[in-house]
């Protein structure tokens, strides 16, 4: 018997008896980061930005790297910082709008491949410099990214249409996906402030374009939450609250005409101009004058798509039935390009009471 | 230590419930996991139901043995049916059709394992922990070993519950699931129904329980109830896939039931999937030792030792081949990665012909007695 306990012993040594725990992940020693901020950094490197540590309740300071490849700066990180830096609590990939044009899927399909990082991340363009903000409001609030990454779940979780906000497996699953191409939510950042700016548009994995914030809140209604907490007009004077969209698309049989029919339900949150909006006529008259500014608006992120040739608005996964086989992805695309649009708006607005 | 050590004691019988826990975790193995991956279009959850209906009827055959005298007696029944060279001969083919499943399995886990949970460390750890693990549970005996499966089912089977939200929005999109008809490339499909049929593989190895299952009017509705379980799991699992990647995303992920779980997020403990592979473990463990026992038996018939009594050091030597035959193959040609490597085809196809072949062998022979004795 004891020589079998023998066998099994040297057994183990000859597998390599090295201890199997490699990983050390006391608390004390690591540094779980939140965030990576990508840029383009000086002849043609990477630059990686991230605020450390993350954890335990210390002085922050920004940490810059210059790398070739993205996990090699997880390595320089930890040669420079004096805790090991770790990815499991990555939550947020803040990529740069020029890096961005540049490439994307690769460092995107990077954070993919790792076990680590969950699908959640949730992904962000920036138009300006992320560092100077980090740099510069990282003094002043002292929990910066934990707040960060808190305003994104917020909006994530109800969809409540403020912004666009989509993770790492959202993105992925549109580029995949032949009628529907992926968005990002496009932030301005300098020295004091970190702004929404609208929706990144891309054809599959290109970044070729966004939308403003005007034309965003028409892409919240027909394509991403399909409500709106607020919809100001300005030069209508008026300001919609609690808008729920309804949309039905409908392309016709020879991919000729795409018929968007929008339900819109919602309450007049605030009024400046010299309408009386309690009497009936005044109010219908109200209400077809938002219709058609909403058309107008609608047409236009339309036309848009189609000018760029890209999907953001799913309009072909409309097409699609039980028992037909969709035509492919260019197919559908360069009849999608010459479609004709019509655009008609319903618009139901509760009465003003109090 | 003690003098004794009886492996394959018999002191009672276990009832359907067994056979529907035994059934059901067997069909659940690794294959599973990577199933969506190789059926990918949505009108492949008619094939999926397709096969299950086959396999119903194949358990049927199957059960015409399994409720005949011959089952109850164990080996004897076997010599009674063939002749004793004829039994040693199967079991020394049994014992490498036994060796393959539990190789392959056992790896295809530790595999899952090293990739989401413990990275950095060493693969053959793994296996040892698995395989040492296994063996304690082994030398329990057979009985003990039978009674753990219930434990396993009852303690995974709350799983499918897991991937609800898998089907509601924002995360269904529900034109993937569009279209639900067959294209072109009908063809190609036929890979994942064999898939799908290898993965249903497994029951067929109840035949070497005889002594320990029963009543006879139990076993054919355990075992249909296990299966018909088991399809429904598929069915649920391949379709949250669809629903949460799309077809053309599904095809590209090696894992896409384990890489699926990751996305879930609860308040207690971000990662999930850590859970759900290790509790996975059970019945993998379960597996790995009733397996390692029905290995055991087959080498002592195909030796010839039946009448001896079991010993410790036998069937740990047993054991260990088996452990080093497992270093061997994780060593020098398991490759990771997207495609499914040699052993992997290998033990599709075998698992496809054992399912076909022993519910039939068995029912001719049978017929084939009859007729002689008549």
């Amino acid at each position: 018997m004891k020589t079998i306990l023998y066998t099994l012993c040297f057994l183990l040594v000859f597998s390599g008896c090295s201890s199997p725990f490699v990983e050390d992940n006391t608390v004390e020693e690591i540094a779980p980061v939140t965030f990576w901020s990508l840029n383009q950094g000086k002849g043609g490197k990477l630059e990686i930005t991230t605020l450390v540590p993350p954890v335990t309740n210390e002085k922050k300071q920004v940490l810059t790297l210059n790398v070739d490849l993205l996990k090699q700066g997880k390595k320089e990180f930890n040669l420079k910082f004096y805790r090991e830096l770790k990815l499991g609590q990555l939550r947020m990939l803040i990529i740069n709008e020029k890096l961005a044009k540049k490439e994307i899927i690769s460092l995107i399909d990077t954070i993919l491949s790792d076990p680590d990082v969950s699908p959640r991340l949730f992904l962000v363009l920036v138009r300006g410099s992320f560092e100077d903000f980090l740099e510069n409001e990282g003094k002043v609030q002292k929990n910066l990214d934990y707040y960060l990454y808190r305003m994104f779940r917020h909006y994530e979780r109800r969809n409540q249409g403020e912004m666009s906000i989509v993770n790492l497996h959202e993105f992925m699953e549109k580029v995949y996906s032949p009628y529907s191409d992926p968005v990002l939510p496009i932030f301005k950042a300098d020295k004091d402030n970190f702004t929404y700016e609208g929706t990144a548009l891309f054809n599959e994995n290109k970044y070729v374009g966004s939308i403003n914030k005007r034309e965003d809140q028409m892409f919240q209604l027909i394509a991403n939450d399909h409500y709106l907490k607020n919809l100001p007009i300005p030069h209508l004077k008026v300001s919609l609250g609690q808008v729920r969209s309804k949309v039905h698309m409908q392309v016709d049989d020879h991919f000729k005409t795409l018929n968007i029919h929008v339900l819109i339900k919602g309450r007049i949150d605030e009024y400046r101009g010299h309408r009386n909006i309690l009497s009936r006529s005044e109010m219908n008259k109200m209400t077809d004058d938002i219709q058609s500014y909403l058309q107008r608006e609608t047409v236009g992120l339309v036309k848009e798509t189609q000018r760029l040739k890209i999907e953001p608005l799913e309009v072909g996964a409309h097409t699609y039935s039980p028992l037909t086989h969709p035509v492919t992805r260019k197919v559908w695309l360069d009849h999608y390009e010459k479609m004709k649009v019509h655009v008609k708006y319903s618009v139901k607005i509760e009465p003003l009471s109090l | 230590m003690s003098s004794r050590f009886h492996l394959f004691d018999r002191t009672a019988v276990m009832g359907s419930g067994y056979i529907l826990a035994m059934v059901n975790r067997m069909q659940m193995l690794y294959y599973v996991l990577i199933l969506p991956k190789h059926l990918v279009h949505p009108y492949m959850m008619a094939g999926i139901l397709g096969v299950g209906f086959l396999s119903q009827i194949n358990l049927s055959i199957l059960s015409k043995y399994l409720t005949s005298n011959y089952f109850v007696l164990g080996y004897h029944g076997f010599v009674q049916l063939f002749s004793e060279k004829m039994v040693r001969f199967f079991a020394f083919l049994g014992i490498f059709f036994i060796l393959m499943k539990v190789i392959v399995t056992t790896l295809g886990y530790v595999e899952i394992v090293h990739q989401f949970m413990f990275p950095s460390m060493k693969t053959n750890w793994l296996i040892f922990v698995l395989i040492a693990s296994g063996f304690y549970i082994a030398s329990q005996g057979m009985e003990k070993t039978i009674r753990l499966s219930i434990i396993g089912f009852l303690a995974t089977i709350w799983v499918i519950l897991v991937y609800i939200p898998y089907f509601m929005p924002p995360i269904a999109k529900t034109h993937h699931l569009y279209p639900l008809v067959p294209g072109e490339g009908l063809l190609h499909s036929w890979y994942g129904l064999l898939m799908v049929w290898s993965a249903l593989s497994g029951p067929e190895y109840l035949v070497c329980l005889g002594p320990w299952i029963g009543p006879k009017e139990k076993i054919l509705r355990g075992m249909s109830i296990g299966n018909a379980l088991s399809v429904f799991e598929y069915l649920v699992l391949f379709a949250a896939c669809i629903l949460y990647y799309g077809s053309p995303y599904l095809e590209k992920i090696s894992f896409p039931v384990v890489n699926m779980i990751r996305y879930l997020q609860s308040p207690v403990f971000e990662r999930v999937d850590i859970i759900l592979i290790s509790l996975n473990m059970i019945y993998f463990l379960y597996f790995i030792a009733l397996f390692l026992l029905c290995l055991y038996g087959a080498i002592r018939i195909a030796a010839g030792r039946i009448n001896i009594n079991t010993n410790r050091k036998g069937f740990l030597v047993c054991v260990i081949a088996v452990f080093i035959g497992m270093l061997v193959i994780n060593g020098w040609y398991w490759r990771e990665g997207q495609e499914l490597n040699v052993w992997m085809t290998l033990q599709l196809w075998l698992g496809a012909i054992t399912y076909l072949l022993v519910p039939s062998v068995l029912a001719i022979a049978m017929k084939w007695k009859r007729g002689q004795s008549r």
